[in-house]
């Protein structure tokens, strides 16, 4: 789909890579030269070959092996998202269960609202803001997430604080929600009234019987925004310079840079299902009832 | 000052009959000071060489190229555009790649600022008397970064590589139907002639920073460039990585003064807006191009110097000639009359650009005939001449256009200023890929259009813009102009030697582009570098190149 996709777009790899004033002939030589006049299906083919077999081919713009750039790019997303996950996941639960444990009070309202204002800003609003306030007037953190060359594990963290941020707002009110109304629907359901009534502790009530239940939505939330924040942070990884596989996938597409752009997107495809999988697993970890071959 | 006619005597005793035309045309005040420069480094004359004659004629010495010596040692952080593909001297056609590979390769000389040529690899250059081969010096002494001494076999073998047309070259462009493949000829080992299709008078240019393919690398080249980043430059390349940035340190081995920076580093970003906030940020010193209505903030920032160069960068509008009511020259000359130019100049491009006059005569070459009337806003005549051309009632017609710089804006404002001559604009405003398309006619939006802006970028002469877009035969002929009398004035252009023979070609083709008007030319935008304060010696040129030898910060 990709593929075809791509051919229907205006234009050709030779004119991307040598500009519209280029002359046609030396167009036509560096089709010729990357094999990109060659029939639709010959090189659908021998892309989709080598790929099964593990090679992603060669990058039309970069004239180099395409997975450094791909297995590089995904690396760098899945560290922007891991930052933004450590930070989001807890305390977006947490809001979820302080607003669901305090219902209609003043800090429910400030968590519900808060999180759904928040949330609906663009990042590059929050992102431009956040560079303003703590990169260019305070100084305090790096406006690039391009961390210096040989940096180590607290030097990349430190440069990810900020980017990390827009994500965080982004994801906290959605995920806040989703706990919240999770919380609220099983402190009133009939087992919860009923380890109540059997005199349980409150504490051991919300640990053991109401958060197991509640968070089950939460987790499906969480895994349907992981493909999110590897794929889809374009805006994110231009604003803070980040070399995630979002803006891989978008600088491949716009250069017609088919085995970057088809490989980067499958990957992707690859990832949304290994955090499908991993969502369900834990799913029936969270709830024995729907575990395979449980009689439960 | 009184003129000193026996130095000039002297001076005039060992030059060719071209040079004392132009001398005695400076002399006379034909000529002025500033276009004597630069016509003077076009035919090859030194700087020094031009001071003298300046001084002897009583104008007193020309202006100085050299600029202040800041302290040595400090690393330059540049902000530049993302390479948008591999860099390869031959195929390269991107700011972001250019400013790398400039950062290590020489041209045999430069485009400077106020366009006057100055020389680089080459030492001097002239024309034969018909302008058809063109003999250039080179220096000698200069080391690649791999250890050989640049010859003239490394020149040919680099000009022959960009003109061959089957090499993918992007140059290849600027030398069909100028310079062939196997035209350039080694004479020793320091002289190279280059034997042209066609008389051309302003060939150097070519050979130049201006064709920024034209970088001169060993023989022996293969490709594979990034590997190599061989050059003669004054850094030399310490790292480079994809997408990322670059690193260069300095070259110990140059040929010329050593370069005052340690080290340069170039961080790649894929907006402007970024690149504005790291610099304000204090994490890079410069940013290379400075878009202007992306870069309002920094315009009247006290922490940022604004670098401008006057350059003959401009949006061309182009209108069909060939069909619909834009047939009419009366009505292409009806919508250039309604452009408010001093409000294009002022506002829309915040005092950093220079008045169009439908032609590419920009201010700044000095062969533009000034005495051509400037045209301006009349919407009572504009009104006259659709009704003479029996559109009184007007019509709606699309405008097709890229998005890029401060175009759509630009195309907002045609579209509210036509409207009081009754056109209904409807602008179509395109990513640039859709724009271009495959760039051919049949198959692009830009050629095919029937009314369209299109950028174009700096060129230190007008030759390119002259022929590609307007001549009869031309390639990026978008407003399907065809005319006998502009081609024949546009070869003679191009031919002529002397700049009193280009001034009275330019000013009959500027009259009869205001007669035609087929492209709108409203106004030719400078090109901006930002730098921190206290960063000192940049200098850029309009065609994105930024030479940092002589940088410095306080």
């Amino acid at each position: 789909m990709v593929f075809l996709g791509g051919q229907v777009l205006p234009g050709n790899v030779g004119r991307a890579i040598l500009g519209p004033f280029a002359d046609q002939r030396a167009v036509d030589a560096l089709n010729h030269t990357l094999g990109v006049d060659r029939p639709l299906l010959t090189q659908y083919w021998g892309w989709i070959s080598n790929f099964v077999q593990g090679d992603m081919g060669t990058s039309y713009i970069f004239r180099s092996p395409v997975a450094p750039f791909v297995i590089d790019a995904l690396g760098n997303s899945m560290k922007l998202a891991t930052v933004a996950f450590v930070l989001v996941v807890p305390i977006g639960i947490l809001g979820g269960v302080v607003a669901a444990l305090n219902l209609n009070r003043p800090l429910d309202r400030i968590i519900s609202l808060g999180g759904l204002s928040v949330t609906v800003l663009p990042e590059f609003v929050t992102g431009i803001i956040l560079i303003l306030i703590f990169g260019v007037w305070l100084r305090w953190l790096p406006i690039s997430a391009a961390w210096p060359r040989d940096a180590g594990f607290f030097t990349q963290l430190y440069y990810l604080i900020l980017p990390s941020l827009p994500l965080f707002l982004v994801l906290f009110g959605y995920i806040a929600r989703m706990a919240r109304s999770g919380m609220i629907e099983a402190l009133d359901s009939d087992y919860t009234r009923t380890a109540v009534l059997k005199g349980l502790p409150w504490r051991t009530v919300i640990w053991r019987h109401v958060l197991r239940n509640a968070l089950l939505p939460t987790i499906t939330v969480i895994a349907t925004q992981t493909g999110y924040l590897i794929g889809g942070l374009v805006v994110i990884e231009t604003l803070f310079r980040y070399q995630g596989i979002g803006s891989l996938i978008f600088t491949a597409a716009r250069g017609k840079d088919f085995p970057m752009l088809e490989s980067g997107i499958l990957t992707i495809g690859i990832v949304y299902a290994v955090a499908t999988l991993i969502a369900d697993f834990l799913y029936s970890m969270l709830n024995p009832r729907i575990r395979l071959g449980s009689d439960q | 000052m009184s003129k000193n006619y026996s130095i000039l005597d002297l001076i005039r005793r060992n030059r060719s009959p071209l040079e004392n035309h132009l001398i005695d045309g400076l002399v006379d005040g034909r000529v002025s000071r500033r276009d004597f420069v630069r016509h003077g480094s076009l035919l090859g004359l030194s700087l020094p060489l031009l001071g003298r004659i300046g001084m002897a004629a009583g104008l007193g010495g020309m202006p100085s190229l050299a600029r202040a010596q800041g302290a040595p040692g400090a690393t330059i952080r540049v902000a530049s555009s993302v390479p948008a593909a591999t860099i390869d001297p031959v195929t390269i056609a991107d700011a972001g790649g250019l400013l790398v590979m400039q950062q290590v390769a020489e041209f045999l000389c430069v485009d400077g600022p106020d366009l006057v040529l100055q020389p680089a690899l080459a030492e001097s250059w002239k024309p034969n008397d018909t302008g058809t081969v063109w003999t250039f010096k080179l220096r000698k002494g200069v080391k690649f970064h791999s250890g050989g001494e640049m010859k003239a076999d490394d020149v040919v073998a680099s000009i022959d590589r960009l003109a061959d047309p089957a090499n993918s070259s992007n140059a290849l462009s600027v030398f069909t139907g100028i310079l062939q493949k196997g035209a350039s000829k080694k004479v020793d080992d320091y002289t190279v002639e280059f034997h042209l299709d066609a008389p051309n008078g302003n060939f150097p240019y070519m050979l130049s920073s201006d064709n920024y393919n034209a970088v001169i690398i060993p023989a022996s080249y293969k490709g594979d460039y990034e590997k190599s980043f061989d050059g003669t430059g004054p850094f030399k390349i310490e790292k480079y990585t994809a997408k990322v940035g670059a690193s260069f340190v300095r070259n110990e081995d140059y040929w010329g003064p050593k370069a005052l920076p340690e080290r340069t580093e170039f961080t790649f970003f894929t907006d402007t807006q970024p690149q504005i906030l790291a610099l304000q940020g204090g994490q890079v010193d410069i940013i290379n191009q400075l878009p202007v209505l992306a870069g309002v903030a920094l315009l009247n920032d006290p922490n940022i110097d604004i670098i401008s160069l006057k350059s003959s960068a401009h949006q061309q509008l182009h209108m069909r000639c060939d069909e619909g009511p834009l047939k009419d020259a009366r009505v292409r000359r009806a919508i250039a009359l309604c452009l408010d130019r001093d409000k294009l100049a002022a506002g829309l491009m915040k005092g950093r650009s220079a008045l169009g006059n439908d032609s590419p005569f920009a201010a700044v070459y000095p062969s533009t005939d000034t005495s051509v009337p400037q045209r301006k806003q009349d919407i009572a005549q504009a009104k006259q001449l659709m009704e003479a051309a029996g559109l009184g009632q007007g019509f709606k017609i699309t405008l097709t256009t890229e998005r890029y710089l401060e175009i759509p804006e630009y195309a907002q404002l045609i579209q509210n200023w036509v409207k009081e001559i009754g056109v209904e604009l409807d602008l179509n405003i395109l990513d640039q890929g859709g724009y271009y398309g495959d760039a051919v006619f049949g198959k692009s939006n830009w050629l095919d259009s029937v009314m369209g802006i299109t950028d174009y970028g700096h060129r230190g002469v007008p030759n390119v813009y002259l022929a590609a877009p307007l001549k009869s035969e031309g390639t990026w002929n978008a407003a399907h102009f065809k005319n006998k009398d502009y081609d024949a004035l546009a070869t003679s252009y191009i031919a002529a030697l002397d700049l009193e023979a280009q001034k009275a070609d330019a000013g009959k083709i500027q009259k009869l582009l205001l007669e035609e008007t087929p492209v709108i030319f409203g106004y030719f935008y400078d090109y901006l570098t930002a730098t921190a304060k206290g960063v000192a010696g940049v200098q850029p040129t309009a065609m994105s190149q930024l030479f940092l030898d002589k940088a410095s910060k306080a």
